[in-house]
């Protein structure tokens, strides 16, 4: 099955169907994909300002960082899940247009950021000058994959 | 009074023709109503779990409350500016669609919970603390009618989009 085929076959998956169905359902999807990124870019900005000392300095980066893990956890899969059905609708199309791609891209990045060196230096012993750097970092790219995001019904 | 001339002479204002019509402006003050949600929209609803008990109980509610304040009033300068310039965009088209008059019912009652709730819970957090671990009804009340206030705003500003 080559990649073409398996996008088109998306398409016809039963939750497509169910997303190319009814008006209301792609906008409401598309609010849970929002409440989604609420949750889980809001969580990570809450540990960036506080790892930048914008706020929250009552609490140890480490401390919020443990207590909203599990808030995180759960947005990204309601915006994972939810993004997937979106994808589905119209994958032919999505898979082509070059904001979704950067999107994709991006997000990947930001993911994998998130797991890895963003989790490092949530650390109590982490290095405070490579937290900040790491900190922007993961503001820039979260903010990126947000903005790639509403160009995509724009390209 | 009609109210249909004002909002040609807006669709008119060099503003509008330029947030509609060009290529750039639309998006990125979509991109900025987003990012708005995206930044900030996670600290009203971790203020609103803290008051039912959901999340980050090793706080105080006076300690969320009043250090996610400034960033939430922030985010809802961001959200109101980027919303005012999309509607100036294309007065016309928000003012024939229900779904936007939802919208504008919806985040006026924003309002009227502020006017509310800020004496009994937001205005004096500490208070709300007195009581722990139990949390006081008012602020279980105020925190459910806030996520289902805003749940409410973003379900119908994208039906808005939807509207056909």
């Amino acid at each position: 099955m080559n990649k073409f085929n398996f996008f088109e076959w998306l398409t016809t998956t039963p939750w497509a169907n169910m997303m190319n169905g009814a008006e209301w359902v792609f906008p409401v999807v598309q609010s849970l994909h929002f409440i989604g990124f609420a949750l889980s870019i809001g969580t990570i900005v809450i540990v960036d300002l506080r790892l930048l000392g914008f706020g929250m300095k009552k609490q140890s980066a480490s401390d919020l960082a443990a207590d909203l893990r599990r808030w995180t956890l759960a947005g990204i899969c309601l915006m994972l899940v939810t993004g997937f059905l979106m994808f589905s609708a119209d994958a032919a199309i999505y898979h082509v247009n070059p904001s979704f791609r950067v999107k994709m891209t991006v997000l990947t990045i930001a993911l994998l950021f998130h797991f890895t060196i963003h989790r490092m230096v949530v650390r109590p012993n982490a290095s405070a000058a490579f937290a900040k750097i790491a900190a922007v970092v993961s503001l820039v790219l979260w903010i990126s994959v947000v903005g790639a995001g509403r160009f995509i019904a724009f390209t | 009074m009609n109210i249909i001339p004002t909002l040609e002479w807006i669709e008119k204002t060099d503003l509008s023709i330029a947030i509609r019509e060009g290529a750039l402006p639309y998006p990125i003050i979509g991109g900025f109503h987003l990012l708005a949600i995206a930044l900030f929209g996670g600290m009203l609803l971790l203020t609103d779990m803290r008051m039912l008990g959901w999340a980050m109980q090793r706080y105080s509610i006076a300690d969320v409350v009043n250090q996610f304040k400034n960033w939430k009033r922030f985010g809802f300068l961001m959200v109101t500016i980027s919303g005012l310039l999309l509607t100036w965009g294309e007065p016309l088209k928000m003012y024939r669609s229900r779904e936007f008059w939802i919208k504008m019912t919806l985040f006026v009652l924003v309002g009227v919970h502020a006017l509310v709730f800020h004496k009994s819970v937001y205005g004096h957090p500490e208070r709300l603390d007195e009581a722990a671990p139990a949390i006081p009804i008012r602020a279980k009340a105020a925190a459910v009618l806030s996520l289902l206030l805003w749940v409410g705003l973003i379900v119908s500003g994208r039906l808005i989009a939807f509207d056909s």
